[in-house]
């Protein structure tokens, strides 16, 4: 399903050209930057700002997906309402990514090509964030990986041209792996889904484990799309581990809490997801169990969430997820910094904004945090509060799921392997563009 | 003996995973041995009996609120029984309307049929998210069948195994229809022959519409059974139609042992392969299949079919 406003004038080769020289006189020399062949300038003008958002509508992550889409909207209506940026409307365009890398690539290659978006936003998937990142790579073309939380996304698949804007697997793992080491036990069992996220996230929680003295005994690699988890769910009895670390997502995770709840294995040993995505758990309270991490909750006790909470339930009254949720939360805060760094930088020249976002600090009261939060100049990944939480056993109301039990600064959660595995490339490797 | 033991519970597993995947190509097995016809809106109709028994249990009924009110105050045991026995029931005219639009890929090349359902499974997905919206469900199940129980010192889903008895009654009612009635010699004949049934008097169009009805029944009644288990969403079709296709492929197109067997073969090779090579479980239905057409390319207890022609 695609959806698309306003759709853009298309642009004739002479106007194009005609753009590119008086974008190049009026922005000085930035568009210049680079191979000829690999610049682009597109008109200007009134000419609306494109965004395109690469959002899964379908498959494991098409619920988050469409979540992840509410809050970039709703960034992006607050910005038109307000006139927009640069004096210029946004624009947005969305189309089903399918949880599929493939059509991640298909998508963003179309929007950059095709429909002349100067920005994509989105994805869940680590699959498909990475898919994006290439193309988005090939053209200059800056890329917010909303949601994706694999260790890799600000690791070894980086890019000069991609920030990540949800907390990662190992930021999860060290709020969490040294309090349950201690707490509960040394023998740790994983379930890891067999994608990059999985891999990723369970082996930065295995690197913490052992580190802090504790084994991993096993680890379970479950596919993509299982529905039946009774092979592990024997498996896991009979191996008997102290803890469950699990780095399962989307349906999944769905299908797995469902089996879990349904024999009460929750007691029988302490689980530990690494991290709980909203829509995931939306719909099935009463298979919410064990420890979890997330990056933001819409009942934590902060200034300014109320508010949001009620400007996003004003904006979908019909949304089958009734209050915005993590996912949502990232979507809406990386669309409206993306916008804000286009106005500090004055311009939508991809290097300047790069420049304006790399380092960038937001206040926690900004993000509706505990603590400030900044984007790491090294790997571009948006270092934040991480919150650790449980089911809620005394809710205020039915969206009231969660009890958080613990939020840790940004730099006590930091990926420390991270910079050393990305390399960003220079402004002279990055194809300039300006729309 | 400790293997053994080890071994035990996947074996057991194994078995009650087959069942469930028998159950879901049960339907599907009948409208393509029978009519020849490839259902790929199986899944989705598959999902529409779930969706149905949902709304019959939960209860979330298009009805008056002091009549709803009734209902929900009956037991759940109840409402489950008539889940179980209505939602097919539901789903049933679904199965019609899709018979009548198929009519005019009959003899033609199976890829006019493949392309139809396939068209009418995205407009069934559709018209579920319009209906019930994105969010999941979970089939609320009686307190007798949910919960776990203890054997060979593991605990077991209660209703793993109600849903696999379910799965043998229903296998056991379309072997008794297909094998041992007078309409089901009328269908087998009509696959094998239609002009000399025809000739006979019989009236093959309206034995179709019998099957296709029974094959979308069931596959409603397999998303009744398994939705407990798999949860309730849109696109839960989609983790039907491709193992029941296998199954169907790995057993051979038409034979109703074909289904059981190849079925049970299914589950436990993903019940075995999901405890001791994990990576694989979802692989290795692929590779069974792989390996069984490589040695006999209609399936296990396949027979000619005209889809070969």
């Amino acid at each position: 399903m695609r959806k698309s406003r306003n759709s853009a004038t298309s642009l004739s080769r002479r106007t194009i050209m005609k753009g590119s020289l008086m974008a190049a006189a009026a922005s000085g020399t930035a568009t210049f930057f680079g191979p000829w062949r690999h610049n682009r300038v597109w008109a200007q003008g009134a000419k609306p700002i494109k965004l395109g958002l690469t959002c899964d509508a379908s498959g494991q992550y098409g619920n988050s997906g469409q979540d992840d889409l509410r809050g970039m909207r709703l960034a992006i209506d607050e910005f038109n309402v307000k006139g927009g940026v640069l004096g210029r409307k946004i624009e947005w365009t969305t189309a089903d990514t399918e949880t599929n890398p493939a059509t991640g690539t298909r998508i963003a290659e179309r929007f950059i090509a095709q429909e002349q978006c100067g920005f994509l936003l989105g994805a869940v998937h680590s699959g498909v964030a990475n898919a994006i990142t290439q193309v988005a790579a090939k053209y200059g073309t800056i890329y917010f990986n909303t949601n994706s939380s694999a260790p890799s996304e600000a690791g070894e698949n980086c890019s000069r041209v991609k920030f990540v804007w949800d907390g990662n697997g190992t930021n999860f793992s060290k709020a969490a792996v040294q309090n349950a080491l201690e707490k509960i036990g040394k023998r740790w069992l994983l379930l890891t889904n067999d994608y990059v996220w999985g891999h990723t996230t369970s082996a930065a929680t295995k690197a913490q484990v052992e580190k802090a003295g504790g084994q991993i005994i096993d680890n379970l690699l479950i596919p993509q799309n299982t529905r039946d988890f009774t092979s592990y769910l024997l498996k896991v009895q009979q191996i008997k581990p102290d803890v469950i670390a699990t780095a399962v997502g989307g349906d999944d995770i769905k299908a797995l809490r469902q089996q879990v709840s349904d024999l009460r294995l929750e007691d029988k040993a302490a689980w530990i997801n690494n991290q709980q995505d909203w829509p995931d758990i939306w719909g099935a309270p009463e298979t919410l169990f064990g420890v979890f991490g997330t990056t933001w909750y819409h009942l934590l006790p902060l200034p300014g969430i109320a508010e949001f909470v009620k400007r996003w339930q004003t904006a979908y009254p019909q949304s089958p997820i009734p209050v915005p949720g993590n996912v949502s939360y990232n979507g809406y805060m990386a669309t409206r910094e993306l916008l804000r760094a286009i106005v500090r930088a004055g311009s939508t020249n991809n290097l300047k904004v790069i420049k304006a976002l790399e380092g960038h600090k937001m206040t926690a009261a900004d993000r509706m945090q505990h603590f400030d939060a900044y984007i790491d100049p090294a790997t571009h990944q948006v270092q934040q509060t991480i919150y650790l939480a449980r089911r809620n056993a005394k809710p205020v109301d039915k969206t009231d799921l969660y009890e958080i039990i613990s939020w840790t600064k940004p730099e006590s959660a930091l990926d420390d392997a991270a910079p050393g595995k990305c390399k960003l490339k220079p402004d002279a490797e990055v194809p300039s563009y300006e729309i | 003996m400790g293997t053994l033991l080890n071994l035990l519970p996947h074996l057991v597993n194994g078995i009650t995973l087959g069942l469930l995947f028998a159950l879901i190509a049960l339907g599907f097995m009948l409208i393509l041995g029978l009519m020849e016809q490839i259902n790929l809106a199986h899944g989705s109709l598959f999902a529409l009996g779930a969706y149905f028994a949902y709304a019959i249990c939960a209860p979330r009924l298009p009805l008056p609120p002091d009549v709803l009110g009734m209902w929900a105050a009956v037991p759940l045991g109840w409402r489950f029984a008539a889940a179980v026995v209505l939602a097919p029931i539901l789903v049933a005219p679904f199965g019609l309307v899709l018979e009548r639009l198929m009519r005019r890929t009959y003899g033609r090349d199976p890829l006019y049929g493949l392309l139809l359902t396939f068209g009418v499974a995205m407009v069934l997905e559709e018209l579920i998210r319009m209906v019930w919206g994105t969010r999941d469900y979970i089939l609320p199940v009686p307190r007798e069948m949910s919960g776990g129980f203890i054997m060979l010192d593991l605990i077991w889903s209660t209703y793993r195994f109600w849903a696999a008895a379910l799965a043998i009654v229903a296998m056991a009612g379309v072997w008794a229809i297909v094998e041992r009635t007078r309409f089901g010699a009328m269908v087998k004949a009509g696959a094998h022959d239609s002009e000399i049934v025809q000739a006979l008097g019989i009236d093959l169009t309206r034995l179709r519409v019998w099957v296709f009805v029974l094959g979308t029944m069931l596959a409603a009644f397999a998303g009744v059974v398994l939705a407990p288990l798999w949860g309730i969403r849109p696109h839960m079709g989609v983790d039907a139609v491709v193992p029941a296709f296998l199954i169907i492929v790995l057993g051979g197109v038409g034979s109703f042992w074909g289904a059981a067997i190849g079925g049970l073969l299914v589950g436990m090779v993903v019940g075995l392969s999901g405890a001791y090579a994990s990576e694989w479980s979802m692989l290795s239905m692929y590779l069974l299949l792989i390996a069984v057409v490589t040695l006999r390319a209609r399936g296990l207890f396949g027979k000619k079919s005209v889809l070969e022609v």
